[in-house]
């Protein structure tokens, strides 16, 4: 038997078995196999070396991402509690005419949907809900930037078609460079009716046994220098006015089935009678049911006109 | 760089630093984008600058802590892809054919060129074979960790020899190469 074929046999050779040109030849070849070895082991130590290096690196790494991902988030909730600082509470005045109640609920620490109330220069009631494009602190900053061109033009004007539209012509180009738009749903109201202009949102009014949905003509903010659209309706003591973004209508249940208009609309106008934060828990409540997941900025906002 | 060689400048085959790089890649030394930017715009039969070389050398030296062993198994590696895909089978017909192809430095200067001070030589100083010992003297500017390899994969590749043993630790330059 060959050297080779003892070797593939796996036996133990006896005494005789093999040569003494084979023994060399088994001799050399262990020598190799030891050189190998060693090779080997030098190589396999140096990359064993080379990733523990590399694990420490990535501990550091991952500290320094810790360390940078607090600050963030640091500043996010200053962020987030700064946003919410902006949001208006109902002057006493304004309280004492009308019953309010907002569901509002950011996807991250700070988003784009905003609701706000004005008194507009010749002391009418305005409110405005807007919804930012994109998340996040962009949409928050956009946010800030419409809040004070909303404030410094309610100083000098009283109608929401003019009104929406210095803001608009005076923020067209703003929006263009920060690749943001928003959509505005505005309304301003007398003692006896309100007049509104739509740019996206979403808007209802119930009066009596009658509904009317706000029209959507318009572009949203910042995306056309084009007139807006503004109408008038009735709004007398007990009408509900209800104004909102498209956060809860499009969102999704388990099935890709959007909420819808139709249905937040139903639930509302079924329940019309029910003091507004009662109507409002019921939508929040239903829309929590049946959609999957939050995907976006959520503002609803219900009123009724109390005088 | 250009493909055209120039005689005031050292430079090497393109071939060599695809096969130093492809090395590199075989044995994971770099992967990713890292590994494709190493032979990116590299012809094998262009001519490049020796710093192109250089500059995946470092590669290696600046990843590892104590790259010697790995530079050895890119020489290794590298040899082994040249005799296994390249002209190597052609050119070696056995571990000794290795070292005789190295007289006069005749290997070396296949795959680089450029001013004789700078180029230097890679060559078989002495041979026994009946008693398994070589020399080879290097003056080349190669990493001399990655010569050892390339010695160790150029004998190892055609599978004939049972033993082969390379020591450099004296004199880098010189290589003293046992084998059976």
């Amino acid at each position: 038997m060959s050297l080779e074929e003892l070797l593939e046999s796996g036996t133990v050779p006896a005494k005789g078995d093999i040569t003494e040109e084979e023994l060399v030849k088994l001799f050399r070849k262990f020598r190799g196999l030891q050189k190998k070895q060693e090779r080997d082991q030098a190589f396999w130590a140096a990359t064993n070396e080379n990733l523990k290096i590399a694990y420490e690196k990535l501990d550091e790494k991952e500290r320094e991402l810790a360390r940078a991902y607090a600050i963030i988030q640091d500043d996010l909730s200053v962020a987030s509690k700064i946003q919410g600082a902006l949001l208006p509470e109902l002057s006493k005045k304004m309280a004492s005419e009308l019953e309010l109640a907002v569901y509002h609920k950011q996807l991250a620490e700070v988003g784009g949907d905003y609701y706000d109330f004005f008194n507009t220069h010749s002391g009418s009631y305005a409110i405005g809900v807007f919804d930012i494009s994109g998340h996040g602190v962009s949409a928050a900053l956009v946010m800030t930037y419409l809040k004070a061109q909303f404030m410094t033009i309610l100083e000098n004007l009283d109608s929401p078609k003019e009104i929406v539209e210095w803001v608009n012509n005076t923020s067209y180009d703003f929006l263009k460079t920060v690749k943001k738009y928003a959509t505005v749903n505005f309304i301003v109201m007398n003692t006896t009716a309100l007049r509104y202009v739509s740019g996206g949102g979403f808007g209802l009014l119930l009066s009596g046994k009658s509904s009317t949905v706000f029209e959507k003509r318009d572009a949203f903010l910042g995306l056309r220098r084009r007139p807006f659209h503004e109408y008038e309706l009735p709004f007398k003591k007990g009408d509900l006015l209800v104004m909102y973004t498209d956060g809860i209508v499009e969102a999704q249940n388990g099935k890709g089935e959007d909420y819808s208009v139709q249905r937040l609309n139903n639930l509302i106008i079924k329940n019309a009678k029910k003091p507004a934060k009662d109507i409002l828990d019921l939508c929040v409540e239903d829309y929590t049911k049946f959609r999957n997941k939050d995907s976006d900025d959520i503002t609803l906002l219900i009123l009724r006109k109390k005088v | 760089m250009g493909k055209e060689s120039k005689a005031t400048e050292l430079v090497v085959f393109g071939a060599t630093i695809q096969g130093f790089a492809q090395a590199c890649i075989n044995l994971n030394i770099v992967a990713g984008a890292k590994a494709e930017n190493l032979v990116e715009d590299i012809e094998v039969s262009g001519w490049y600058p020796f710093e192109k070389l250089r500059e995946i050398e470092r590669v290696v030296v600046e990843a590892y802590e104590n790259s010697g062993p790995i530079l050895e198994r890119v020489g290794m590696e590298m040899m082994l892809g040249w005799y296994n895909y390249g002209p190597g089978k052609e050119i070696v017909k056995n571990g000794v054919g290795f070292l005789h192809f190295q007289t006069g430095s005749q290997g070396y200067a296949s795959v680089v060129k450029g001013p004789e001070n700078l180029v230097g030589s890679f060559s078989l100083e002495h041979l026994d074979e009946e008693g398994g010992k070589a020399r080879i003297h290097s003056t080349t500017p190669f990493n001399k960790d990655m010569e050892r390899g390339v010695i160790i994969g150029g004998m190892t590749a055609p599978e004939d020899l049972d033993y082969i043993d390379v020591k450099n630790e004296e004199n880098p330059q010189i290589f003293e190469i046992e084998f059976a």
